[in-house]
């Protein structure tokens, strides 16, 4: 689990290591992947807007 | 040492030539409101952030391509991922691009905060005119192109404010938050004048808010900045800024201007004087899309001279004028024009360019359709 969303984070950036994606490719589902991607896209924007209203005050 | 000193030489270099573009005229100006100086400093950092970083990718380039050079036996290096590497190239931009963002955004915030005005503006783009309104004070005119025709054609000298000047300005009180609220009464126009950094969309159907609050006395000149139509570049914004007691002044002679204005409703004028000031309304606001003699051009401007149908219906005329053709260029000016005015063109044009119908309009019968 703590790997898949090291890998989405990595994919957030941009930025992965060969070897680690060599592995997410051949093991693993698919469907882990893209609900923790929808997951983690989410929690980003709500910290983007907490941030952002945190600040405007 | 030495190399401190040609950067040293460098930056100064730099920053010479950079107050010399804002002397040219070749840099965006420093402006006289507050926000326009926010602006200016904004644009100034990242341009030098874009120029640190020029220097720094350029330099390293230029050095590799130099020092590495194949005649002197160098191979490259052949690797695939160094992720250390990209690490660094992805958060530097990253963090450059948030120091940017934080000033910008509250510079931001501050232009958008209209709120606590003293003084609200009415401003309506029109093709191709700005028409302002001091909103609550009955005080309301179109602002017209006065760049003389022969020097538009080329057969007379052009003068320094060429396509800059107006028969009536914008005036504005200087240290008074002055909220203008932009619509449009046809396309989508945009209000800019640099020396006070608004440039703001006028859009028929919204309303948006802008604002601005002015430091010194002067004359600031702009431009329509959104494509508008044939004379796009023909209608320019100037504002003219004054102290308060000044302003005041000004503002109660336009109020008694106005005021006498409503009272020429009732009376009855004659011939000579319609035209004559028929003449004025036609060549400021109408010769645009009708042109200067009437001959309109065809088939988007219809003519007015000679126009049969158009002769033999005066109540038509006189509803076209007051209502405009809705879905068409040409505006209602129930809102913009007052009775004399609308009744003086009318009466203009058909008697003038030997339209000779006689027909007088009187502004009494132009104020009944007006206000029913
Ligand atoms: C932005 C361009 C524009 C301006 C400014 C303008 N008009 Fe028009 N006008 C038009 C167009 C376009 C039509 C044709 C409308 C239609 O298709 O029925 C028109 C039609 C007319 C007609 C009817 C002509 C006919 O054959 O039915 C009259 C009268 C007229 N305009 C008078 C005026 C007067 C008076 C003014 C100034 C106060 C004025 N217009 C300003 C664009 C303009
Ligand atoms: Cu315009």
């Amino acid at each position: 689990m703590w790997g898949v969303v090291k890998s989405v984070l990595a994919a957030f950036f941009g930025v992965q290591k060969e070897r680690q994606r060599q592995h997410d490719f051949s093991e693993g589902k698919p469907v882990a992947f893209i609900m923790t991607g929808i997951v983690l896209a989410v929690a980003l924007v709500i910290a983007i807007l907490l941030v952002a209203t945190l600040a405007s005050r | 040492m030495r190399k401190t000193y040609v950067l040293a030489a460098l930056i100064t270099g730099l920053a010479g030539l950079e107050r010399n573009a804002l002397a040219n005229g070749w840099n965006m100006p420093v402006g006289v409101t507050e926000v326009s100086r926010h602006v200016h400093g904004l644009h100034m950092t990242i341009f030098w952030i874009c120029v640190v970083i020029g220097a720094v990718v350029f330099s390293v380039m230029f050095y590799s391509l130099f020092r590495y050079r194949r005649s002197k036996g160098a191979q490259a290096a052949n690797f695939h991922e160094h992720t250390t590497v990209e690490i660094f190239w992805t958060a530097i931009p990253l963090l450059i691009l948030v120091a940017m963002a934080i000033p910008a955004t509250a510079t931001l915030r501050h232009m958008y905060d209209a709120s606590e005005a003293d003084l609200e503006v009415m401003v309506t783009g029109h093709q191709w005119r700005w028409h302002y309104d001091y909103v609550g004070e009955d005080v309301g005119y179109f602002s017209n192109l006065t760049t003389p025709r022969e020097q538009i054609d080329g057969t007379q000298a052009k003068d320094a404010n060429y396509l800059l000047e107006v028969d009536q300005p914008l005036v504005l009180p200087v240290d008074r938050k002055v909220r203008l609220l932009m619509t449009s009464s046809d396309v989508i126009h945009s209000w800019w004048v640099p020396d006070l950094a608004v440039k703001k969309d006028a859009i028929p159907g919204f309303v948006n808010e802008a604002w601005t609050r002015i430091d010194e006395p002067g004359i600031y000149r702009g431009q329509c900045a959104e494509l508008c139509g044939k004379d796009h570049g023909f209608m320019p914004v100037v504002v003219h800024a004054m102290a308060q007691d000044e302003f005041d002044a000004w503002l109660a002679e336009r109020k008694q201007e106005a005021a006498a204005a409503a009272s020429g409703v009732d009376r009855n004028w004659t011939l000579p004087e319609l035209m004559e000031r028929g003449e004025q309304v036609y060549g400021s606001i109408c010769a645009s899309c009708h042109q200067p003699e009437g001959q309109g051009l065809p088939p988007t401007f219809p003519a007015l001279v000679g126009n049969q149908a158009l002769l033999e219906d005066l109540e038509g005329h006189i509803d076209t004028v007051v209502n405009g053709v809705a879905g068409t260029p040409m505006p209602a000016f129930s809102g913009t024009l007052n009775a004399v005015d609308i009744a003086a063109v009318i009466t203009f044009e058909r008697n003038a360019w030997g339209n000779d119908t006689g027909d007088i309009i009187q502004p009494s019968t132009i104020q009944a359709q007006l206000s029913p």
